[in-house]
């Protein structure tokens, strides 16, 4: 079988896109700025959704908080002997930990207190309990977000926290907090329970709330309802709930991702739609005389394809690296903003990197085939017609 | 006369009830706790290893033949030393909650399942002198009161659920809590077999620094640990979950195993081993096949973790499926196997040796 490629086709339909310059030159702007724009947007959206995926996955399966006339309240710590006595739960651990306002800055840091011996409910938090040093009485990590805040206000090797009495409390920073996720440790401080406490002059007795985990995920709703029997005044958070809200505050973030996705794609269509519509006469007159000159329908075809193809791939091509360089490396400027609501800190977050090879494919079939195909039928309705019938 | 004894009587009913709310009731002690065994373990119970100053509004005191007195927490652990050693039911004391002295248990009155918290038991049980004393305390905070012997009774007839909850938390927390203390701070060799008591082992760590500084409550953990753990061995590795490889199918409904690991079950020969999505799948593998097996394993439904299938408990009928619809679901105690039929509305908690051919079959309908 003879190659089907035929090199004189590509050389020709070259030249024809070279003939038309401004005309090629405008279908590749156009058709390259859709592709990015769509690209970026599901880059951002597929790293966003990861980040929160990864934050919803490392989250213990059930929380347990008291509440008091609508309010959360610390929770005695006793309840984690009645909680560990429900069949099905492996470990029950009382969190302390809580927001701190640093005014200087106007951020909050969030402060969470660990045990050394305790199960950690957290894997990063194990890393961090091994390297921490307990026996000094002050010494924290920090995440990442939280250093450049501090150095920024001249805090290099500790941080003075100001107690509930108004007194000071020096603690030494001794290293940086890496999380699972950029999401979860930018923001974060960790040091020992006693530390944390002494801060928010939070009781021995007392904890924020209590994490409960469950090794068999289908008992996680018999035992929410049973720690709810128990302890009626406390609010019990499954995993679930937790990855309904966070669903709910992507999907209605996502709505605006929607309505760009929207105007896109219909430019799109009706750029298609503009070439499908019909050709020049000129293009049509091109056609006859290739047809004359003894061009078979299908080397005609052949031709156009390639011009559709090597227009719509090139263009795909650039749009995605484009949209690459802009979302992983430039972080995604203005259109990162539309999914961060948080307090300053928190949207200095880097989107991390997720290659989805199925939203490329899916940015691929809905343009270079189409163009292709726009491109193609038209000049099959041409190149069908007797040649002179095209050329009068 | 009559009058103004009622009015002081009254005011200082008054002045005791909010004195008691202001403070708040704790159980530890409020004056120098009087501690009465020998030597350096005097600090703990003999029993638990809890420390006796905390609990000491608990505290009970007995003579273990007739002459070595012994001091408990509460009195729980009492009756566990009742069942070991021959105690004098006449001669054990309690302190007073009130004035804090130790006085004879026979003639106290208890306020039992007040809103306190127990010591190791879910129900407390507070010992008074004075009859008004523990009216007062029961008004405050609810309960019973009731004489020495009820209160021995109700403590006995709780005793089985109470070492259930304890070991609970302690298998579920402290052990794990106390390997790690172990592990970080204790370099020196310790030997648990030269210790009679939990209490003379706890002296001796903090006495002879075994292990750096601790506080109580780590000393607490690693010396249960140690105790009840490492003396019997060690703790079991807690990652081992029956293992399925990718290719693995349930040869009764030839499905992929390792897409539903917590259902995992499995069948070992002399050399090879068969993996079924179920113990429904694998029981009726099981009655066609009994020849030659060295041994079968199951996913404990709780825990995750592999349990003998001829040692664990199975229920029948509940409402929960696997991935072949109705279910043996196992178990590794009858405990949780209970608590489970009643949550999921199971018909019965089998035995291995008592599951049937037609019940596994008629799961299928």
């Amino acid at each position: 079988m003879r190659s089907k490629i035929n090199i004189y086709l590509i050389e020709y339909a070259i030249n024809s896109l070279l003939r038309q310059k401004y005309k090629s030159f405008f279908i590749t702007v156009v058709l390259t700025a859709l592709i990015f724009l769509l690209s970026s947007l599901f880059f951002i959206t597929n790293s966003i959704k990861y980040e929160l995926q990864s934050t919803v996955n490392s989250l213990p399966e059930i929380v347990v908080q008291k509440v008091k006339a609508g309010r959360h309240y610390d929770i005695d710590v006793n309840a984690i002997d009645d909680i560990l006595t429900i069949t099905g739960v492996s470990s029950a651990v009382a969190r302390v930990w809580g927001y701190y306002y640093f005014e200087n800055a106007g951020v909050n840091f969030s402060i969470v207190g660990i045990d050394e011996y305790e199960q950690q409910y957290k894997n990063s938090l194990i890393h961090v309990a091994k390297k921490l040093d307990f026996n000094s009485g002050s010494s924290m990590f920090i995440g990442t977000g939280v250093k450049k805040v501090m150095n920024k206000n001249y805090y290099q090797e500790y941080f003075n926290f100001i107690k509930p009495d108004g007194t000071l409390k020096k603690v030494d920073i001794s290293g940086v907090f890496n999380g699972d996720t950029e999401l979860e440790s930018n923001d974060v401080i960790v040091m020992s329970k006693e530390n944390v406490r002494e801060i928010f002059d939070i009781e021995e007795e007392k904890a924020t709330d209590i994490v409960v985990k469950v090794a068999n995920e289908n008992e996680i709703a018999t035992i929410a309802s049973k720690i709810k029997l128990m302890y009626p005044d406390t609010r019990v958070i499954t995993k679930d709930d937790l990855k309904i809200s966070y669903q709910n505050i992507f999907d209605y973030k996502s709505g605006i991702f929607l309505a760009l996705f929207v105007v896109s794609l219909f430019t799109f269509f009706i750029i298609i739609y503009d070439k499908a519509s019909g050709l020049s006469s000129e293009e049509k007159k091109e056609i006859g005389i290739l047809k004359a000159i003894g061009w078979r329908v299908d080397d005609v075809l052949k031709e156009k394809f390639y011009e559709g193809f090597i227009i719509s791939f090139f263009s795909y091509m650039s749009g995605i690296v484009l949209a690459l360089a802009f979302v992983y490396i430039f972080n995604a400027p203005l259109l990162q903003n539309i999914f961060t609501g948080y307090s300053q800190l928190k949207t200095s977050f880097e989107l991390p990197f997720v290659f989805d090879i199925q939203t490329l494919a899916l940015i691929f079939f809905l343009s270079v085939p189409i163009y292709i195909a726009a491109t193609i039928i038209p000049s099959w309705r041409s190149a069908t017609l007797e040649a002179d019938e095209v050329i009068r | 006369m009559l009058k103004k004894s009622i009015t002081i009587f009254a005011i200082s009913l008054v002045f005791a009830i909010t004195n008691l709310q202001a403070i708040g009731f704790t159980k530890s002690a409020t004056i120098k706790p009087e501690l009465f065994q020998e030597g350096a373990q005097k600090e703990w119970c003999p029993v638990c290893g809890m420390n006796l100053e905390a609990f000491y509004k608990t505290s009970h005191l007995s003579k273990i033949h007739n002459h070595k007195l012994r001091q408990y927490c509460s009195m729980r652990c009492l009756i566990v030393d009742m069942q070991e050693h021959d105690i004098n039911i006449d001669e054990i004391e309690v302190v007073d909650a009130l004035t804090q002295k130790f006085i004879k248990a026979s003639s106290a009155f208890y306020v039992v399942g007040s809103d306190v918290k127990g010591t190791m038991s879910k129900v407390s049980k507070l010992a008074f002198a004075q009859k008004e004393a523990a009216d007062d305390f029961n008004i405050e905070h609810g309960g019973e009161v009731v004489d020495f012997k009820t209160a021995l009774k109700i403590a006995k007839e709780s005793l089985s659920s109470d070492v259930a909850m304890v070991d609970n938390k302690k298998s579920k927390q402290v052990y794990p809590m106390g390997k790690k203390i172990f592990e970080k701070k204790c370099t020196k060799e310790i030997d648990i077999n030269a210790y009679n008591q939990i209490n003379e082992l706890k002296a001796d760590i903090k006495d002879k620094n075994l292990c750096s500084e601790l506080k109580e409550s780590e000393l607490q953990a690693l010396s249960l640990y140690l105790w009840e753990v490492k003396k019997y061995g060690d703790l079991k590795n807690s990652s081992d979950t029956i293992n399925v490889s990718r290719d693995e199918k349930c040869p009764v409904c030839g499905m992929f195993v390792y897409k539903y690991p917590k259902w995992a079950a499995q069948i070992f020969y002399k050399e090879s081993h068969l993996s079924f999505d179920g113990v429904k799948d694998m029981m009726k593998y099981y009655f066609e096949h009994k020849e030659n097996i060295s041994k079968m394993l199951v996913s404990d439904y709780y825990s995750q973790k592999a349990i003998d299938a001829k040692e664990a408990y199975y229920v029948i009928g509940s409402d929960v499926y696997g991935p072949m619809g109705d279910e043996l679901i196992p178990f590794k105690s009858e405990n949780e196997a209970k608590t489970f039929s009643m949550d999921h509305k199971g018909l019965k908690v089998l035995r291995f040796k008592d599951i049937k051919a037609k019940e596994v079959h008629k799961l299928d309908e």
